[in-house]
């Protein structure tokens, strides 16, 4: 089949643009400067970061859904045709989210969230299956009304910021919004925070915003599933991230962190009991992940360089180690075309590489050490000890309990006897998917157990946004 | 003002048609609001954008929404989460906070458009009400659509409109938002034999 084979090379190449671009962007906001092109995209510290992230995953997201979708396609799941809509729809989501985190404009911004989120849509409901259908259908009315509260934030934003730098498009900018964020007016920016909080907030998983998120993850294509926990997740934390350290100068005294607290850990609360009773190992993966935005979101309500830094830590790690289960968690579906954990053994020995993954992978949202989440739990729980030391030990009541929950589930699945073998796979799918798996254990293992110099020189200036001291310990 | 009792109205409606033309006569009312605003401050791109308004919610939406219900047969919204004169008392309720949530920003604005930040926050909700309170999936849809109007006169009549390119932005997410929602019903029909939402129960904890 010729097509396919043009269409694998075709998303092949863009992952290794991709990366050749994240790699050109990064290392020159890391020598000091920002860099812009136009003025409409520039990119900080804090977007390098994201880019950092978002490219990596996407990549190889990319390369795992060459594979993935190629075994459908030899199955007969799925017509040619079909598939190459889901690489459209697919490149579309990643371009849109790219865009995003690069924008120096507060409504532009929100546009192409809206088209991340809109392609998604149609990927959560991509197999068509009744409870694809349904979940993509919740996902539609839940994040439209997430994305319609946020541009109504963002419009009461322009509305206080027209005030002080006049109608047009400077009002709009990142940059001249930082430069003029003291004189906003508070009362606007405290009620387009809070729209701006629930509506992004949708976007990122928190709970109680948080029901459409399992629901999508469970049933959208595998390397989708991935992608909504790896990035679009993310960069609802972003949008929120901006917001926050706009309001911040703008408010003083505390009015940003602890609503960001309180969702935090409701998210890990809500998800950690969730998580105790999942049936199904990708509801499982889901409810983690509302769970890891939870712990980002406690970081970022504390506060100070310390916490700051802990919560983008976090996602950073989180976004490599959750999407490393989810490639995995893929290879195992793919294989036994169920997700029920009880019915499956033994994977380690069934299939050595991805019941390996799937065990680092759960050790590092375990929050074990020496993985970097571990790293960056504890600085979040060092930071909030400092200012509520009894929240502090509600926070790491859950984190155990989250922590038992997958591992014990997860354990289940890798551990034990070995299963006979359901559907064999093709070497075709196998090659993607292990390059994929390979590449981000490579990441983690490289970013997430010692710091290299190049993320140290995004990262301090990232943390920097939000305040103007800053020590990394 | 106009906006508000169009609002009002398709909340007490059961036909789905009919909620689609009041979603449209909603959609011209915003269209004269913002042409009004334009000529008030001489603004030129807020013509365009209430062209955009009429073009595009007025006709093309309620078009494709008029399609959908006549090939999915539904006519009549049977079964009301919550009856009509209790929701005309919410969506009241509702215009009491918009009121005294603007407030405290109220004079920031502009002496003609005071009111307005009030009037959209107040239809946005209403809106919001309308997504949980029915059942069928082509009006919740057309309560998305309210809330996107009452975005809209927020940013034009409050704050004199978001610049062009933002608002071109906009309106073509709201369009492509149409289209894939109209997809979406199709597959759900083709699925489930109904738009009735209710019956997507199948994935609860």
């Amino acid at each position: 089949m010729p097509t396919q084979r043009a269409l694998e090379r075709l998303q092949c190449l863009l992952a290794v643009v991709l990366w050749g671009a994240m790699a050109a962007v990064v290392s020159g906001v890391a020598s000091g400067s920002d860099v812009s092109i136009g003025i409409l995209l520039r990119t900080d510290p804090l977007s390098a970061l994201m880019d950092l992230m978002l490219a990596f995953v996407g990549g190889t997201g990319l390369v795992y859904a060459v594979g993935y979708m190629g075994e459908k396609l030899v199955r007969g799941d799925l017509k040619l045709k079909h598939y190459g809509r889901f690489f459209f729809f697919f490149d579309f989501f990643l371009f849109a989210i790219l865009l995003t985190v690069n924008l120096d404009n507060i409504a532009l911004m929100w546009i192409s969230i809206e088209g991340s989120t809109l392609s998604a849509a149609l990927l959560v409901g991509f197999e068509r299956t009744k409870n694809a259908l349904e979940a993509g259908w919740k996902y539609i009315i839940l994040s439209f009304i997430g994305i319609a509260l946020s541009l109504f934030g963002t419009v009461l934003v322009y509305y206080a910021s027209e005030q002080v730098l006049g109608v047009g498009m400077e009002a709009l900018s990142w940059k001249a919004l930082y430069r003029v964020s003291p004189d906003l007016n508070p009362a606007a920016l405290k009620l387009a925070f809070i729209f701006i909080l629930t509506g992004y907030g949708t976007k990122a998983g928190l709970a109680p915003m948080h029901t459409w998120l399992p629901d999508a993850h469970a049933e959208a294509p595998t390397p989708v599933s991935a992608m909504l926990s790896g990035l679009m997740l993310n960069v609802g934390l972003y949008a929120l991230l901006r917001f926050k350290s706009i309001t911040d100068q703008t408010i003083s005294g505390g009015f940003t962190g602890p609503l960001m607290l309180g969702f935090g850990l409701l998210s890990l609360i809500v998800a950690a009991f969730f998580m105790l009773i999942q049936q199904d190992y990708k509801r499982l993966l889901a409810y983690s992940s509302i769970e890891h935005v939870g712990i980002a979101m406690v970081g970022f309500g504390v506060g100070g360089p310390v916490g700051i830094f802990g919560g983008l830590f976090h996602m950073l790690n989180h976004s490599l180690v959750k999407s490393t289960a989810f490639y995995a968690a893929g290879i195992v579906l793919l294989k036994h075309r169920h997700k029920i954990m009880e019915r499956i053994t033994g994977l380690l020995r069934q299939m050595p590489l991805a019941g390996l993954s799937l065990l680092l992978a759960a050790m590092g949202l375990a929050g074990m050490p020496p993985s970097g989440l571990f790293v960056s739990e504890v600085l979040i729980a060092t930071s909030s000890y400092a200012r509520y030391p009894m929240l502090t030990y509600l926070f790491l009541a859950f984190l155990i309990l989250a922590f038992g929950a997958v591992i014990y589930h997860i354990s289940g699945m890798v551990l034990g006897g070995p299963m006979a073998p359901d559907a064999p796979l093709n070497d075709r799918t196998l090659r993607f998917t292990t390059t994929a798996l390979l590449i981000n254990l490579a990441a983690i293992f490289y970013g997430g157990l010692y710091m290299p110099n190049f993320l140290r020189a995004i990262f301090i200036p990232a943390t920097g946004l939000f305040g103007p001291r800053i020590e990394i310990p | 003002m106009l906006l508000l009792v169009t609002t009002f109205a398709i909340v007490s409606q059961r036909r789905l048609s009919a909620c689609v033309d009041l979603f449209a006569l909603q959609s011209v009312f915003l269209a004269l609001t913002a042409a009004v605003v334009a000529f008030l401050t001489g603004i030129d791109h807020i013509y365009v954008a209430a062209l955009l308004t009429i073009l595009i919610k007025a006709i093309i939406i309620p078009l494709i929404l008029k399609r959908v219900i006549e090939r999915l047969n539904v006519t009549r919204e049977l079964v009301l989460n919550i009856n009509i004169p209790a929701s005309l008392i919410i969506s009241g309720a509702l215009v009491i906070l918009a009121l005294s949530v603007t407030q405290p920003i109220k004079e920031l604005g502009f002496l003609l458009t005071k009111d307005s930040l009030a009037i959209a926050l107040a239809i946005i909700l209403i809106g919001f009400f309308t997504m949980i309170s029915r059942r069928k999936a082509v009006t919740q849809v057309v309560g998305f659509l309210v809330v996107e109007n009452g975005i809209f006169l927020g940013a034009t009549a409050a704050a004199y409109g978001m610049p062009l390119i933002v608002e071109l932005g906009v309106f073509f997410d709201v369009l492509v938002a149409g289209l894939i929602i109209g997809i979406y019903t199709h597959r759900l029909k083709d699925a489930f034999d109904s738009v009735d939402v209710s019956k997507l129960t199948g994935m609860k904890e």
